[in-house]
């Protein structure tokens, strides 16, 4: 069933539920009021029959016509109010009980005539009328009673059907709300798992759609995406990889083109004005022609580590090692630059799996720019670490220029740089090989305060290092 | 009275040489290495042709471009660039550009379009 019409069905359940209570509730109201509007008419009728019993007895004592008619009166009376009210009556008691009444009167009413009649010398009439009148005491007793007996039961019935009414609602309302909901999360945290593992490149499917609701619909969406984007993926790699290739080629173009200019006007000047130049000037211009081949020899050497990245030869190693070795290639060029440093390494640290070579490609492009950035001296700290969660930490700190925070998002793209003779490969370079090694990278950093590069590996190995502990 | 030639671009060599060559040829050469101080030196000197390299730091070649020709109108600019894509020629255009020259430039042809400048 489709979530929607789950939704929908409960609703309307509980909307019936809650309008067939308030009739039952309504219905006892208004049989309450006729009760009660019953119990209201016979007092009055049993004050009047008092009245007409105590006129019965004020005649056998006193045999004073006066009575009997003050009873005819009352009689007449009492016909009246219940012919008024005779449809109140009948609903309460029934038109059986209505006529029984009725016939009681009439034959109190005939009694009281004979013994008017014989003038009041028949005891059997008197024995009769008094038998009648009990009738009447009798029958007027009971109903009243009754009645109101039947309208403490309605009420109190009434009572405890709205509690459990109420109970049953709110139980209704949390229940389905509750399995409504944990079934709509439950799902959304499938899909969003699903949606997750392909954004990581892991086509996965949900196998098992049990649902036939609406999220069914979506997870079955999702798996023709996956299947579709599994499919497509060479497509989308080779598509992926001419656009880096569109923009890589652009960007060496650019790198390239600077100091070919360079190169081309030096040999057209000297070309030309050979004749006029001295000699330490040609000097100079060929220095300049040979330092603007290094630069362009640079930007072809990091474009090849560039594409090179990804075969990385994966061997079990130490990370102080590698930083250890790439130090030992910059010691030189960090003394040059007056440039303080300070090593933390972390013993006991664990193991990674990693292409030593590219990692220590990435240290020397850290460490380089890191100097670049500290022109006339500064603290280069490098430090170890391990994590925890199995990861290795390496710390690149400067206290150099610091990075512009509108540049933050592009210093690891190709070719952004902001040094005049900078090819803007060293550190997307360096962050396609830690992502390549499972790891991250990352950089803060305050405008002349300095910056910190993190680089994060996963260690390798753990469980063996809790062996050799045990 | 010799022409004078403003020559600005953010690579030393760059300016160096051009100044060799034009030098030779007997026009009278300063060089700027960006377009901030060649725009202060504009306001004190006036400068027959202005060769400016496009993509600087700061103030670039276009902004220089559109500041010489609401300035000193009479003044011709030359334009260089890496790549001379079509968005960037036609904004060049736009900005009534004297002539335009890709990387890596030919230093004849640049003074045959310099000559030319001075002509009109
Ligand atoms: N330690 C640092 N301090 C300040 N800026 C940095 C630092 N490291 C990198 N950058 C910025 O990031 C840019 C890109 O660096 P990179 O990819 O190595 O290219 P390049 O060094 O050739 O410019 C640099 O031009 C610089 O602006
Ligand atoms: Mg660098």
């Amino acid at each position: 069933m489709k979530i929607e019409h789950k939704i929908l069905y409960s609703y309307f359940f509980n909307v019936a539920f809650i309008v067939l209570i308030g009739i039952f509730a309504l219905q006892n109201m208004n049989q309450v009021l006729a009760k009660l509007r019953f119990v209201e008419i016979s007092d009055d009728l049993n004050a009047s029959f008092l009245e007409m019993r105590i006129s019965e007895k004020n005649y056998l004592l006193y045999r004073d016509e006066k009575w009997i008619a003050n009873i005819h009166e009352n009689i007449n009376d009492s016909m009246k109010a219940i012919e008024a009210t005779k449809d109140d009556i009948s609903r309460v008691i029934g038109e059986n009980n209505l006529q029984l009444l009725r016939s009681y009167l009439d034959e109190y009413s005939k009694v009281i005539d004979e013994i008017d009649k014989s003038g009041g010398k028949d005891p059997r009439l008197e024995t009769e009328l008094r038998t009648v009148g009990g009738k009447l005491r009798d029958f007027f007793r009971n109903k009243t009673q009754l009645e109101r007996q039947k309208v403490n039961d309605i009420i109190s019935n009434a009572k405890s059907v709205l509690f459990i009414s109420f109970l049953c609602i709110l139980f209704l309302a949390v229940v389905l709300g509750r399995i409504v909901s944990k079934k709509i999360v439950v799902s959304l945290r499938e899909i969003e798992g699903l949606a997750l593992s392909i954004a990581e490149g892991n086509f996965r499917k949900i196998e098992d759609v049990t649902s036939k609701d609406e999220l069914g619909s979506v997870i079955l969406a999702i798996n023709r995406m996956s299947e579709e984007l599994e499919d497509r993926g060479e497509e989308i790699i080779q598509a992926k990889k001419l656009a880096s290739l569109g923009v890589l080629t652009a960007g060496v173009a650019h790198e390239l083109i600077n100091p070919l200019n360079n190169i081309s006007m030096i040999t057209q000047n000297s070309l030309e004005l050979y004749d006029y130049m001295s000699k330490e000037k040609r000097l100079a211009l060929l220095n300049r022609v040979a330092e603007e081949t290094k630069r362009m020899e640079e930007v072809v050497r990091n474009l090849l580590d560039f594409s090179k990245a990804r075969e990385a030869k994966l061997r079990e190693a130490n990370i102080n090692d590698i930083v250890r070795k790439s130090m030992q290639l910059m010691e030189n060029t960090l003394e040059l630059s007056n440039i303080e440093l300070i090593l933390k390494f972390e013993r006991n640290l664990p193991r990674v799996r990693v292409d030593e070579h590219q990692i220590e490609q990435v240290m020397v492009n850290l460490i380089v720019n890191a100097s670049q950035a500290m022109t006339p001296g500064g603290k280069l700290s490098i430090e170890t670490k391990k994590g925890d969660e199995d990861k290795v930490y390496i710390y690149v700190k400067d206290t150099g220029q610091g990075i512009p925070p509108e540049y933050l998002p592009n210093i690891f793209d190709p070719f952004f740089s902001t040094k005049s003779s900078g090819t803007g490969l060293g550190l997307s370079v360096s962050y396609g090989i830690i992502k390549n090694h499972k790891g991250n990278i990352w950089v803060e950093s305050t405008v002349g305060v300095g910056t910190t590069f993190t680089i994060e590996l996963p260690a390798y190995g753990r469980t063996k290092e809790v062996k050799d502990e045990q | 009275m010799s022409n004078k030639i403003m020559v600005v671009d953010d690579e030393k060599i760059v300016v160096d040489m051009a100044k060799m060559a034009l030098e030779h040829d007997g026009y009278v050469v300063e060089t700027f290495l960006s377009g901030e101080s060649a725009l202060a030196r504009l306001k004190e000197e006036t400068f027959d042709v202005v060769v400016t390299d496009f993509k600087m730091k700061g103030i670039d070649g276009m902004e220089v471009l559109r500041t010489v020709k609401e300035q000193y109108p009479k003044t011709k600019v030359i334009m260089i660039t890496a790549f001379a894509n079509l968005d960037t020629a036609i904004e060049a255009l736009r900005g009534d550009v004297f002539d335009f020259f890709p990387k890596p430039v030919k230093i004849k042809e640049l003074k045959a379009s310099i000559e030319r400048a001075l002509e009109k």
